[in-house]
């Protein structure tokens, strides 16, 4: 099992995501933000993130970036309903172009998340998983 | 005028069984938080709402639309995309009256939330004739 960092700054999904994840037999870490990741990165192990885009202080994007420059081991899924103008689609075209290996569209299933997270563990390198 | 067939729709009782197979035992906590937290998210809209706040009223009401389509409450979330639309415009009339419906959506989505964790089926008699009777 894997430990796993849920970072979305809307409490509501951590939980749901944690619940699920705990739920599936991972150790799962939170975090409301890119910069509050970051720290978790620093200080506990982490084989995958699971971040949503828009959020405050630093922004799923920035946290991408941050994790392919210093922890490319480190495998990401990006998450997102869009926002505004941008559909969840640009919006994680858009994540999937700074590095993540996958992406899931807000709201979600269940099963579709535990997969994702299983292919995402399994696969050998951080390029995106093909049939994304 | 508002129906109650909105009432009918508000909660998706296929997505809350799917949702309580996939949590296990998570399953009311993840509920209890929608009820303790989300479903008072509609009095914030109406707060950014009153100071005329479009940017607030936006991403009060996007944060709500994906977390209600995310346990089944569809027609909330349609009710809160519709309002980020109207935040997004800075049309605070229409969003004023929207939001007040929103808020008696939340209300009885509540309701309808503890019934279904408590594996109550309330009884629904203005469901009747077609399932559709405007509100008195």
């Amino acid at each position: 099992m894997a430990h796993i960092l849920v970072v979305d700054d809307d409490e509501s999904f951590r939980l749901y995501l944690v619940t699920l994840l705990g739920q599936a037999g991972h150790t799962v870490l939170e975090a409301d933000n890119g910069q509050s990741a970051l720290e978790w990165c620093a200080s506990a192990p982490v084989d995958l993130i699971i971040t949503d885009i828009f959020m405050p202080k630093m922004d799923g994007i920035d946290l991408l970036a941050a994790v392919r420059a210093d922890r490319p081991q480190v495998k990401v899924i990006a998450i997102s309903g869009g926002y505004k103008a941008m559909s969840s689609r640009v919006t994680l075209e858009m994540a999937t172009s700074f590095g993540a290996v996958d992406i899931i569209n807000k709201p979600f299933q269940a099963g579709t998340v535990l997969q994702k997270v299983t292919r995402a563990l399994e696969s050998t390198d951080a390029e995106p998983i093909k049939d994304i | 005028m508002e129906t109650v067939s909105t009432y009918q729709e508000l909660l998706d009782v296929q997505k809350l069984s799917e949702m309580k197979q996939e949590l296990g035992d998570g399953f009311t906590t993840v509920v209890r938080h929608y009820q303790a937290g989300v479903l008072h998210r509609p009095e914030r809209i109406r707060q950014a709402i009153r100071d005329q706040d479009a940017e607030r009223v936006a991403m009060e009401s996007h944060s709500l639309k994906s977390v209600c389509r995310q346990v089944g409450l569809a027609r909330m979330g349609d009710m809160a995309a519709e309002l980020e639309s109207l935040g997004t415009a800075g049309n605070f009339e229409q969003a004023e009256s929207l939001v007040e419906r929103l808020i008696a959506a939340s209300v009885t989505a509540n309701q309808e939330l503890t019934c279904h964790c408590a594996g109550i089926d309330l009884p629904r008699p203005f469901f009747e004739k077609g399932g559709r009777v405007s509100s008195p």
